[in-house]
C-alpha cells in the first residue's frame, strides 16, 4: 500500500496546560478561587458576569469553566445554556458554583450539560481536586477522540485500497460501511447502499449467507455466485460473512466480496492458451503424418513406375513368345486351352501393371477447353453396357451453366469412369445411378474433410459434381481409408486399390476436391468440388498447349 | 518382291528376339537385331532398313536421340521409325500405335496382331 495514513503527534508534543475560567461576579470568590488553583499546573482566566464569560470563552476556549449560578446580568444556567448550544464552546467542560445547596438546582445544571458542581463556601482543595479531575478527564477524551479519528482515517484508507469489497452490517442488518470496490461490485453508490437492509438485497444468495453470519453468528461462504450490475453483466465473486465477535462490540457482520473476473478471465485465457497449444500440436502431428503419407505416396509412386517399366518388358516377351507358338506349333485342344488361359492370365498382369503407371504419373496434365458434361456423357457411353447388364438406370441433372474451365478431359473421364465403376460394384445389380452437376455457392453440407483442405469456403462459388448410387453405402470404418492407396474393399483380382486414390489426385490436380460420404437415405455419394478458374499456375504448362513441347522433354516427364 | 528390310533396337535380347521370330515366321520381312542403342545408328547404315523399331528407354542412349540422329543423318533421314515403350500405356495407345507429336508408339506388352498391324500401315502394305 502506497498510501500510508498519517501518523498521529504524539500526545507529549502537543502538551500545555490546561486553561480554566472562573466566573464570580464577586470579587472575594474569585480571588478564592483563583488563590486555590494558582500556583498549580493552569492557565487561569476571570470573568466578573455572564457576559464577559461568554465573550472570554470564544475568543479562548479555555478547557473548563468554574460558574457561578447567581449573577445580576446573566445568571450561570443561562451562560450554560448558550456555551453548549454553540459549536466553537459546546465541548468546554462547565463546573456549576452555587451557595445554593439545593438537590433540583445541582440536577437542572447537570441536565444542561454541567460535568460538575462546587458548593460554597468553597473548600480550595477540593476546587483543586474537581478541576484536576475534570481536567484530566478532558484530556483523556480528547486524545481518546483523537485517536479515534486516527484509527478510522486508517480504517478508511484500508478499506478504500482493499481489492477486495468490504460491507459492513450492523446487528439490524443495516449497512455501516461500504468501500469503494464493494460499490463496483454491487453496481450501487455507497449512499443507496447506507441504511438498506439486507433483505431487500439480490441476490438471494447473498442475503441468506449474509442471514447466517447475523443470527447464528458464525462464519458462511459461498465459493461464487453472481452479482447483477445496472448494465445487465454480471460480476462472479466468492463471498465470505464473518460476524464480529468482540463480546462488547454490538452484533454485527462483515461482508468480504472477492471479484473473481480477473481470475475467470486468466483462467478461460489459459483454457484457450491451452486448447490452442492442442490443436497446434494435432495439427503438427496430421501434418506430420500428412507428410509422411506424401513421402510414402511418393516412392509408392517411384517404384511403380519402374515396376510398371521393368515388368512390361517380360510381359512383352511372354506376349510375343507365346504369340509365336500359336502360329508355328499345331496344338491340340487342352494344349491351345493351356495358351488360352495364359493370354488371359497375361492380359490381367497387364491391367495390373497399367494401374500402377496410372497411379504414377498424376503429375501431368493435358490441359484444353473440356465441357464437364460432355465428359460425363462419354463416361457413361462407355460403362453402359455394363449398367444395361446389371439393370442399373441412370439419373441425369447436368446444368448447362457451367463455366469454361481447362481440364485434362482424358484423367477426367478417368475420374468418373472410375467413380461409376465403382457405384456399379457396389449396387452389383439394379439400382440408380445419379449424377448431377452445377455451378453455384459452397454450401456447409458440401463442404466435407477434402474440401476444406483443398480450401473451399462457404459461400464460394464452385462448380459442384455429385455421383450418387443406391447400394448399401460405405461401412463407416472404411470411410476414411478409401482414399488410400492400395486400400480395397473388392474381391482380389477386380482392383487395384488405386483407383480412388488416382482419382483424388486427378482431381487435386485440377485444384477440385472430392469428399465420398454415406447419404442418409441409403446409399453413396461422392461429391466433386472444382474451382471455376482453373488450376493453379505452377501445373499449367508455361505456353499454349502441352503439346507442344518436345517430345523428349514429354519423354523425361513421363519417366519421373 | 524383295522382302523388306526391319531393324529392332531394344537392350533385352529375347524381345527383340521374340519380335524377330515373329515378324521372319510371316515370311515376308527380313530382321536384324541391335541391343546397343549406341550401335543404332551404324547398324543402320549397314543394313539399310525400311524400318525401325526404337525401344524408348534404354540404358546407354534414349530411344528418342537415336531418332533425333537418324533424321539428322541425310542417308537415313528417310528410314520409317517406330517407337517401342513401356510407359506409355494402352489407355494412350489405345489398341495398336498411337501418334503423339507425330510419332508413332507401340506400348508394351505388344501383341503380334498389333505389331504386324503396325509394321503394314507404316512400310504402306
Amino acid at each position: 500500500m502506497s498510501d500510508v495514513p498519517d501518523r498521529p503527534a504524539p500526545a507529549a508534543d502537543s502538551y500545555k496546560p490546561s486553561c480554566v475560567l472562573l466566573v464570580d461576579d464577586i470579587p472575594a470568590n474569585l480571588r478564592v478561587l483563583y488563590e486555590s488553583l494558582n500556583g498549580r499546573d493552569y492557565r487561569l482566566l476571570v470573568a466578573n458576569g455572564g457576559a464577559q464569560a461568554l465573550e472570554i470563552a470564544r475568543r479562548s476556549h479555555p478547557d473548563l469553566i468554574l460558574l457561578d449560578i447567581m449573577m445580576p446580568d446573566m445568571d450561570g444556567f443561562e451562560v450554560c445554556r448558550r456555551l453548549k448550544a454553540d459549536a466553537a464552546t459546546g465541548d468546554i467542560a462547565v463546573i456549576f458554583l452555587s451557595a445554593l445547596d439545593d438537590t433540583a438546582d445541582k440536577i437542572h445544571g447537570l441536565e444542561l450539560g454541567a460535568v460538575d458542581y462546587v458548593t460554597k463556601p468553597f473548600h480550595p482543595d477540593e476546587v483543586a481536586a474537581r478541576v484536576a479531575a475534570h481536567c484530566k478527564i478532558q484530556r483523556l477524551e480528547r486524545e481518546l477522540g483523537q485517536r479515534n479519528r486516527q484509527l478510522e482515517l486508517v480504517r478508511d484508507r484500508i478499506l478504500h485500497s482493499m481489492v477486495e469489497g468490504v460491507v459492513g452490517l450492523d446487528g439490524d442488518g443495516r449497512v455501516s460501511f461500504v468501500n469503494p470496490a464493494a460499490e463496483r461490485m454491487l453496481g450501487l453508490p455507497a449512499e443507496s447502499l447506507l441504511s438498506r437492509e439486507f433483505a431487500d438485497w439480490e441476490p438471494v444468495v447473498l442475503r441468506d449467507t449474509a442471514g447466517i453470519a447475523l443470527a447464528e453468528r458464525r462464519e458462511a461462504s459461498v465459493d461464487e455466485l453472481t452479482l447483477p450490475q445496472p448494465d445487465g453483466s454480471a460480476v462472479p465473486v466468492e463471498l465470505r460473512a464473518a460476524p464480529i465477535a468482540d463480546a462488547d462490540c454490538p452484533a454485527g457482520t462483515v461482508l468480504v466480496l472477492r471479484d473473481l473476473s480477473e481470475r475467470r478471465r486468466v483462467e478461460a485465457k489459459l483454457h484457450r492458451t491451452s486448447s490452442e497449444l492442442n490443436r497446434s500440436h494435432r495439427e503438427l502431428r496430421e501434418a506430420q503424418m500428412q507428410l509422411v503419407q506424401a513421402a510414402k505416396l511418393e516412392s509408392v509412386g517411384r517404384l511403380a513406375a519402374g515396376v510398371a517399366h521393368e515388368v512390361k518388358n517380360p510381359l512383352a516377351i511372354v506376349q510375343l513368345g507365346l504369340d509365336y507358338l500359336e502360329q508355328v506349333v499345331s496344338l491340340d485342344e487342352t494344349s491351345s486351352q493351356v495358351l488360352a488361359d495364359m493370354q488371359q492370365a497375361l492380359s490381367r498382369a497387364d491391367t495390373v501393371v497399367r494401374g500402377l503407371l496410372d497411379f504414377s504419373r498424376e503429375r501431368e496434365l493435358d490441359l484444353r477447353a473440356c465441357v464437364v458434361n460432355d465428359t460425363i456423357n462419354d463416361s457413361l457411353q462407355l460403362v453402359r453396357h455394363e449398367l444395361t447388364q446389371r439393370n442399373i438406370g441412370v439419373e441425369t441433372q447436368l446444368a448447362a451453366d457451367l463455366p469454361d474451365r481447362p481440364f485434362d478431359a482424358d484423367k477426367l473421364q478417368q475420374v468418373f469412369l472410375n467413380l461409376f465403376m465403382n457405384a456399379m460394384h457396389a449396387m452389383e445389380r439394379d439400382g440408380t445411378l445419379s449424377i448431377r452437376t452445377h455451378y453455384g455457392p459452397v454450401t456447409a453440407a458440401d463442404l466435407g474433410p477434402h474440401a476444406r483442405d483443398a480450401g473451399f469456403l462457404p459461400g464460394e462459388r464452385a462448380i459442384h459434381i455429385a455421383i450418387e448410387d443406391t447400394g448399401p453405402g460405405i461401412h463407416p470404418a472404411n470411410l476414411d481409408r478409401l482414399f488410400d492407396p492400395y486400400f480395397t474393399t473388392k474381391r482380389q483380382g477386380e482392383g487395384t486399390g488405386l483407383g480412388l486414390s488416382v482419382t483424388r489426385n486427378i482431381v487435386r490436380l485440377h485444384g477440385g476436391s472430392i469428399d465420398i460420404e454415406n447419404r442418409p437415405d441409403g446409399g453413396a455419394r461422392a461429391m466433386l468440388l472444382f474451382p471455376p478458374q482453373g488450376v493453379p499456375a505452377e501445373l499449367v504448362p508455361e505456353q499454349g498447349e502441352p503439346m507442344t513441347r518436345t517430345r523428349s522433354e514429354r519423354l523425361r516427364a513421363t519417366h519421373r | 518382291m524383295s522382302k523388306k528390310k526391319i531393324l529392332l533396337v531394344d537392350d533385352e535380347p529375347a524381345l527383340t528376339r521374340m519380335l524377330r521370330l515373329n515378324l521372319e515366321q510371316t515370311g515376308r520381312f527380313e530382321v536384324r537385331e541391335e541391343n546397343r542403342g549406341t550401335n543404332a545408328l551404324r547398324a543402320a547404315r549397314e543394313f539399310r532398313p525400311d524400318l525401325i523399331f526404337l525401344d524408348v528407354m534404354m540404358p546407354d542412349i534414349g530411344g528418342d536421340e537415336v531418332a533425333e540422329q537418324l533424321k539428322q543423318d541425310p542417308e537415313l533421314r528417310k528410314i520409317k521409325y517406330a517407337f517401342l515403350t513401356a510407359i506409355v500405356t494402352k489407355r494412350e495407345t489405345g489398341t495398336g500405335a498411337a501418334e503423339i507429336s507425330g510419332e508413332t508408339f507401340l506400348a508394351k506388352p505388344v501383341k503380334r496382331d498389333e505389331l504386324l498391324a503396325v509394321v503394314d500401315e507404316l512400310l504402306g502394305a
